[in-house]
């Protein structure tokens, strides 16, 4: 019973499969840094392309709050002297970043606008379970954890507006 | 006489002095705390020439941005501050981060 759950719970979001193991301060430092990262590269398209006003808000937002926060944690780790390595779940983020890159660059419009937002919604909501169920029980160091524990209610902010945004969007078409 | 006078008119002075002095010393400092997306107080009580500072503790800019006009600290950027001094308006000044819209606070001018 108990492996069932486990299994559906992994097809209903994959990546959380791979967060699901244990991890090394090295790995989450990659693991957030590329996370920060994917978003601020789907937003830069987003602030580009997106049709409505406040899509292009939030992504023009999401840019200048992941960079941030990825300052933030390349300092840090610099400090530590951590040395990001790569890992299942940084590259599954990446892979799943590049995916949304290739989708979003053939939409246009409101389907832009809706896919961005509804990859935004899925993206928070996997980044926020990861910085729960592995990352920051996971995080070693004091340090490390703390800046996990710090970044997070942006995330759930991130979540919050694009959840509003989705529903914004689904109403007004 | 001309002593008498002059004492007084010392006096004056050193009253008027102290009663300058007293004034401003009744404005109080305030700090907002902004730390995990919140203002922290989201509510404050605040009294004309008063200064209240809010602090960015966030990884994140944010703004204090009153909805009904008075204040707008512009961007406050990740560990950088604003400082506001209270103007004479009375009122509750309902303010919000303009990046983060949900993030809410109220200053009370009394």
């Amino acid at each position: 019973m108990k492996y069932a759950v486990v299994a559906v719970a992994g097809l209903l979001c994959y990546p959380s499969a791979a967060f699901a193991q244990s991890v090394t301060d090295a790995q989450i430092a990659s693991i957030v840094v590329t996370a920060n990262e994917v978003d601020i590269d789907a937003g830069k398209i987003a602030e580009a392309r997106a049709t409505s006003h406040e899509v292009k808000t939030f992504a023009r937002l999401m840019v200048s709050d992941h960079t941030g926060v990825n300052k933030s944690a390349t300092d840090l780790v610099t400090r530590l002297k951590v040395t990001p390595q790569d890992n299942p779940t940084s590259q599954s983020l990446k892979a799943e970043g590049d995916k949304n890159i290739a989708t979003l660059k053939t939409l246009k419009g409101d389907a832009f606008d809706k896919a961005y937002v509804d990859h935004e919604v899925a993206y928070h909501q996997q980044v926020i379970d990861a910085l729960d169920k592995t990352l920051i029980p996971g995080a070693t160091n004091a340090e490390l954890k703390a800046l996990l524990v710090k970044v997070r209610p942006a995330f759930v902010t991130h979540l919050e507006h694009a959840k509003s945004l989705q529903s914004s969007l689904s109403k007004g078409h | 006489m001309r002593t008498a006078t002059f004492a007084a008119a010392l006096g004056l002075m050193l009253g008027m002095v102290g009663s300058s002095v007293a004034a401003p010393s009744k404005a109080k400092a305030h700090t907002v705390t902004i730390e995990d997306m919140r203002f922290q107080p989201a509510d404050l009580v605040v009294a004309p020439g008063d200064t209240v500072v809010w602090i960015n503790k966030d990884l994140v800019a944010h703004t204090a941005t009153s909805q009904v006009g008075g204040f707008d600290s512009n961007l406050i950027l990740a560990s950088d501050s604003w400082r506001y001094t209270v103007q004479k308006k009375k009122g509750d000044f309902a303010y919000i981060c303009t990046l983060h819209p949900a993030m809410k606070g109220t200053l009370r001018v009394k």
